[in-house]
């Protein structure tokens, strides 16, 4: 198969939201694409690839994804704005936590109000922990990373519905 | 299998990622929001977006590479050359998180990255140093030291290099005007205002060499570099072997640098710079520099070695097995550095959108680049988008192919350097190879403006 391009990414959003399903999966060889009308599916929009899941002790031997998955998942989750909802993204690349401390409950939940200055989560890197604002006033409306996932520069980190 | 983060960007990230798949390396790069879908990015297995396009906050933040490197599960890192390649306190971090720093040790950079210190070294190995002084405390002590030494003198920042806070002096008036912002330039660059002086050469040429090391002692050297046309310290031709040195001269220098390198057990890729001064045929340490260098292809061409998988290798654990009568110099090879930037207008930077991108090629023509047609020059980064580098059987020969391709080189979008680099190349000067580090600012660029007021070749 022909690589992917971001045209053939937006079809299937096309595709997809011009249809009545719920749910659709992709998978042809390295690449893989999950959409989803449910805000809380376990399929996060943006993908983290199968090498950022690896804890760093184990330098498992599977072979990381190709360049394009990342750009190309990325596109999808751009698609959430068009539901009226503001994307908050990551500040630069670190790891991801929704609460303050282990233990301690997260920040915020889906269906909570949040402010601009609210903080809605963690980034670490190299156990430097910063907190990240919402910057918008609204309802969190999805959340996209799982706790722990290593997240990138301007990866989307939550949707909120915002509320004037 | 082991899997390498590649820190940097631009065509050193694209040979780096070449190289790691040639020996059967996993790759990760740790990109800018800026590169993230660049020729780089395409070559490797995967790409992290680090930061935005602003260095400081991707390719200068060394937490952010680590942690990177660390969650990608990558056992190796290489740094490149220029952003961190130098900072020993990366080579540490990455010690620290069971990383393997591709490159010397953290305590070899901080040695050799103090340059009052590694002149102690090389002195101490009995490598020639230019007469010079220790750490100058005030004006009044320069203005003395350099009646000693005898104008002119050049005075450096001792953390610096690439010819920041560094400036000539032909009397005590120079020395009075330029000794407090030198100082305060080298302090917001590197972080330390400190100056030592040293004798100045007028007929200088660059000749650097190539050495290796496998951290025990062991080191063998790949020929030497003249790296003599340059502006403002920065190198824009380079070539192997350095053609006016003698036999027994170019034998001293291979034997110094190796001597030096021994000594500090030095590990990986290493150049050892030095001065030559062609009046006298006497050469002096400036330098080393400890990571792979831009110029590293001219070596790789006359050589036949692939340094950056040599790099990679050792760091990895394999011995080094080469000894130094199985490396073989042949030929003659010279790279051009091929900048975005204006020579019309005081070479300002031209970033841009690459329109036309037709390479030459053929045989004996190497370009290592990140660039093609469509490719975006980011005003972020160095203005540097490609290497032509030319092998042939003999400098002449080499001369005649570069300067043919770099006469069908078409590059369009951007103002670049080709035309003063095949303006250059085609000198009399150059041909003869009679030049120093300073012909290029005294005659060359001279020269090239007056050829661009000519009806034919004006810049419109």
């Amino acid at each position: 198969m022909e690589k992917r391009t971001f045209q053939d990414i937006n079809t299937l959003i096309e595709l997809f939201e011009n249809s009545d399903w719920r749910e659709l999966s992709i998978e042809v060889e390295d690449f893989s694409l999950h959409l989803s009308r449910d805000e809380g599916a376990a399929g996060p929009a943006w993908q983290p690839s199968p090498v950022a899941r690896e804890r760093p002790q184990d330098t498992g031997t599977e072979a990381p994804p190709t360049a394009a998955e990342g750009p190309a998942a990325e596109e999808g989750a751009d698609s959430g704005e068009l539901d009226g909802l503001t994307v908050v993204r990551a500040p630069n690349l670190g790891l991801f936590y929704r609460s303050p401390k282990p233990g301690a409950p997260p920040y915020v939940q889906i269906g909570e109000e949040v402010g601009e200055d609210t903080e809605v989560c963690l980034i670490e890197v190299m156990k430097l922990f910063t907190p990240v604002v919402a910057g918008v006033n609204g309802i969190l409306r999805r959340i996209c990373v799982e706790d722990g996932d290593l997240v990138e520069f301007d990866q989307p980190l939550f949707y909120v519905e915002p509320q004037s | 299998m082991s899997r390498l983060f590649v820190a940097n960007r631009g065509e050193i990230a694209v040979r780096i990622l070449s190289a790691a798949k040639s020996i059967g390396l996993e790759t990760v790069l740790g990109a800018s929001a800026a590169d993230r879908n660049g020729l780089g990015a395409e070559l490797a297995d995967r790409v992290v977006v680090l930061g935005p396009a602003v260095p400081a906050r991707s390719y200068l933040d060394e937490n952010l590479t680590v942690q990177a490197a660390k969650s990608t599960g990558c056992d190796a890192l290489h740094p490149g050359y220029g952003f961190l390649s130098e900072r020993a306190s990366l080579a540490r971090l990455c010690e620290s998180e069971g990383i393997v720093f591709v490159g010397p040790r953290a305590e070899t950079i901080d040695a050799l990255g103090d340059k009052l210190n590694a002149r102690k070294l090389a002195g101490a190995s009995d490598v020639p140093v230019l007469p010079g002084t220790p750490a100058l405390h005030s004006v009044d002590d320069a203005c003395a030291d350099a009646e000693e030494i005898g104008y002119p003198v050049v005075i450096k920042a001792s953390a610096g290099g690439g010819g920041r806070g560094m400036f000539l002096a032909d009397c005590a008036d120079d020395i009075r005007g330029g000794f407090t912002r030198a100082s305060e330039e080298a302090r917001a660059a590197f972080g330390s205002g400190l100056m030592y002086m040293e004798r100045f050469i007028r007929n200088a040429r660059h000749v650097e060499v190539q050495v290796f090391g496998d951290g025990n002692g062991k080191v063998v050297h790949f020929g030497e570099r003249d790296c003599s046309v340059q502006r403002r310290y920065q190198k824009l031709i380079e070539e192997s072997p350095c053609g006016i040195l003698p036999e027994g001269t170019r034998l001293r220098l291979h034997e110094a640098a190796v001597k030096l390198a021994s000594d500090l057990a030095y590990r990986n890729a290493g150049t050892v710079e030095f001065l030559y001064d062609s009046d006298t045929d006497e050469f002096y340490f400036i330098e080393v520099n400890a990571r792979i260098q831009v110029e590293h292809p001219v070596t790789e061409l006359v050589s036949d070695a692939d340094l950056v998988a040599l790099q990679l290798k050792v760091a990895l654990g394999e011995p080094l097995g080469l000894t130094q009568s199985e490396i073989e110099l042949q030929g003659h090879a010279i790279e051009c550095r091929i900048n975005a930037e204006d020579p019309d207008h005081d070479f300002r930077p031209a970033p841009g959108d690459i329109t036309r991108w037709n390479p030459p090629n053929g045989d004996g023509i190497r370009l290592d680049t990140y660039c093609r047609a469509g490719e975006r020059v980011s005003p972020y980064y160095d203005s540097m988008i490609g290497k032509l580098i030319i092998r042939g059987a003999d400098r002449k020969d080499a001369i005649g192919r570069l300067d043919r391709a770099l006469g069908v080189f078409e590059i369009g979008g951007l103002r670049t350097n080709l035309a003063l680099q095949q303006f250059v190349v085609q000198h009399p000067d150059f041909r003869n190879n009679a030049i120093s580090t300073r012909w290029l600012e005294q005659t060359g660029l001279p020269a090239f403006a007056e050829r661009q007021q000519e009806p034919h070749h004006g810049a419109h």
